[in-house]
């Protein structure tokens, strides 16, 4: 019985998104044209320049974590801007609701989307730049996917807090977050091209080891000797911490009177 | 019997800015309301109704005090609570690209309402607020009062035992408003709900409910029911005897529940304690004189008075 309570919860949200999504035609637009556009340019790109097959992959396979873990990101990050666009957002707290509804629900919806886009995108990839997408295996390839998820979930949980803390002033978080991330991450290049305090930053990054860990199997080398132990370590931290973070600017909306003001 | 709501010294303030010094919006308030009783919470723009509503209603936490609402805390308990009550606000707020339907499901859904239970109760709030016929148009195309509609329809969703209604027919023309009222009584006499109303209407508050208190910076000023605030604060029902020529001739002070009298050329105006209970009496020793009445003015004191003494 609770359990099935807590199943409709989680769909409530889930729900909602989808419903977004599927009568929002900008969503469709998020979809479909940022990651044709993404492919496309960057494929022509390694033509112009003349590229060699493992280094196209190595340069698509960076366009299709970027968008896959930017569309994968919005549903999270949107599902209380979505509350605070609509000034509903006191409605949906005076609900016996937790956390971890608003996050899984939305989530859910996050995951398929940003399935649809690396599906898409590989498809694409395959079809017009002969990248041998299968080759890492269906294990190698589940676990690059699981990576990339799980840090969409973990900018989409900062984002929330940074809305719950800011409101809508937080909106363009939603995008500046995994492009400064992507940036540092090594997503066009080797992460050794970076300067010296950003190679730092890099290997505080999990999504740093899961690109290492996938591009390996196109030939590159190894940046360290285990990425998935480290890549999937620092995801669970970070998952922690920036769940600890929602929880925290959630007790302080309730404080500071947060929840109101965005209701207005 | 338990109250359903009961608070005691409850204060907040908000910061103005980061560093900016802190404003009182509420200051020591206690509260107590029965059981099935319909609440109204009174006071101009600013008073502190909605952040009373607030702290009750689970959405702001209290700076200082404890509140219980149907025997919970409302800051130790507010899970368990949150399944018992609900709040429909002024200008209503929903998702602008969902149905009707959409958004009472999604609101059913996160009260853990799910299958046949959930399409029962949302089937069954569309006929009783009339929405059915506007079943499939979103949120944006709505009319006003429509939409006033749909909040009040989502406050039901969970079957609340209390009910938290912000200024409920703000912003709505007048009959939308009436229509309003009227759900709001029935809802009170069928499903025994308590609620808490906050307006700044003194009409509406008259019409609706049993009990009131008045808010004004922050404080409560004064709380009860309203022949017994009328009681504390001296004032009376008005009770003007028009005579076709000169008054009669009477120590109108000495009859019974007047509180004090004017006389004007042929009219005299009389403050009774009940006009209801004494008119009989006062118009038999009126004929009784023989002088002939051409009028008989009655009007009861009304909540704007009350509001008018207390805040003045």
């Amino acid at each position: 019985m609770k359990l099935r309570t807590n199943l409709n919860k989680i769909w409530a949200f889930s729900t909602r998104s989808a419903l977004v999504n599927r009568r929002n035609v900008f969503a469709i637009f998020e979809m479909v044209f940022w990651p044709l556009i993404g492919v496309f340019s960057v494929g022509l790109l390694t033509r112009f320049l003349s590229l060699e097959g493992e280094t196209v992959a190595f340069i698509l396979i960076g366009a299709v974590t970027m968008n896959t873990v930017q569309i994968a990101q919005l549903d999270l990050s949107y599902a209380l801007l979505y509350s605070v666009w609509s000034k509903s957002l006191k409605h949906e707290f005076i609900a016996p609701v937790r956390l971890s509804h608003i996050l899984v629900g939305s989530g859910l919806v996050g995951l398929v989307r940003g399935l649809v886009v690396f599906v898409l995108m590989g498809c694409l990839s395959v079809y017009f730049f002969d990248m041998d997408l299968g080759r890492p295996g269906l294990a190698g390839l589940s676990l690059f996917l699981l990576g990339l998820f799980l840090n969409a979930a973990i900018i989409g949980a900062l984002v929330l807090a940074l809305v719950l803390r800011f409101g809508q002033r937080a909106e363009v978080a939603a995008w500046a977050f995994s492009y400064l991330m992507l940036l540092l991450c090594g997503l066009y290049y080797p992460v050794s091209v970076l300067p010296r305090g950003a190679q730092f930053l890099a290997q505080i990054i999990p999504l740093t080891y899961f690109l290492d860990y996938f591009r390996n199997f196109y030939g590159f080398p190894l940046m360290s000797r285990h990425p998935l132990l480290y890549g999937f370590s620092q995801t669970v931290v970070y998952l922690f911490i920036s769940y600890g973070l929602v929880c925290l600017t959630l007790k302080s909306a309730y404080r500071r009177g947060t929840l109101l003001r965005l209701s207005d | 019997m338990q109250p359903a709501i009961f608070a005691q010294g409850i204060g907040k303030g908000f910061r103005t800015g980061l560093w900016g010094p802190v404003k009182q919006v509420l200051r020591q308030v206690d509260l107590t309301v029965a059981p099935g009783a319909i609440f109204g919470v009174l006071g101009p723009n600013g008073a502190g109704k909605t952040t009373l509503i607030s702290i009750l209603a689970t959405l702001l936490l209290p700076d200082t005090g404890r509140a219980e609402v149907l025997g919970l805390d409302v800051v130790r308990q507010a899970a368990r609570l949150k399944a018992r009550i609900n709040l429909a606000a002024s200008g209503a707020h929903f998702l602008w690209c969902m149905t009707v339907t959409d958004s009472l499901r999604f609101y059913g859904r996160l009260y853990g309402l799910g299958g046949r239970a959930l399409t029962d109760k949302v089937e069954k709030l569309l006929d009783l607020f009339g929405l059915a016929e506007h079943r499939t148009v979103t949120f944006e195309r709505l009319s006003t009062g429509l939409k006033q509609r749909l909040a009040l329809a989502k406050a039901l969703i969970n079957d609340p035992e209390l009910l938290f209604l912000d200024e409920p027919t703000s912003g709505l023309d007048q009959e939308m408003a009436h229509h309003i009222r009227q759900e709001i009584v029935r809802l009170n006499r069928e499903t025994g709900v308590t609620m808490l109303l906050t307006t700044h209407n003194l009409r509406e508050a008259e019409m609706l409910c049993t009990e009131v208190a008045f808010l004004k910076g922050g404080q409560l000023i004064s709380e009860g029911r309203i022949p017994d605030l009328q009681r504390r604060l001296g004032l009376g029902d008005h009770l003007g005897l028009i005579f076709q020529d000169s008054p009669a001739p009477l120590d109108y002070d000495r009859l019974p529940g007047v509180l004090h009298h004017t006389v004007q050329d042929s009219r005299v105006d009389l403050v009774l304690d009940r006009v209801d209970e004494r008119l009989p009496a006062i118009l038999e020793v009126v004929y009784a004189t023989g002088t002939k009445l051409a009028k008989v003015v009655v009007k009861p004191v009304d909540l704007e008075e009350i509001y008018h003494e207390i805040t003045h």
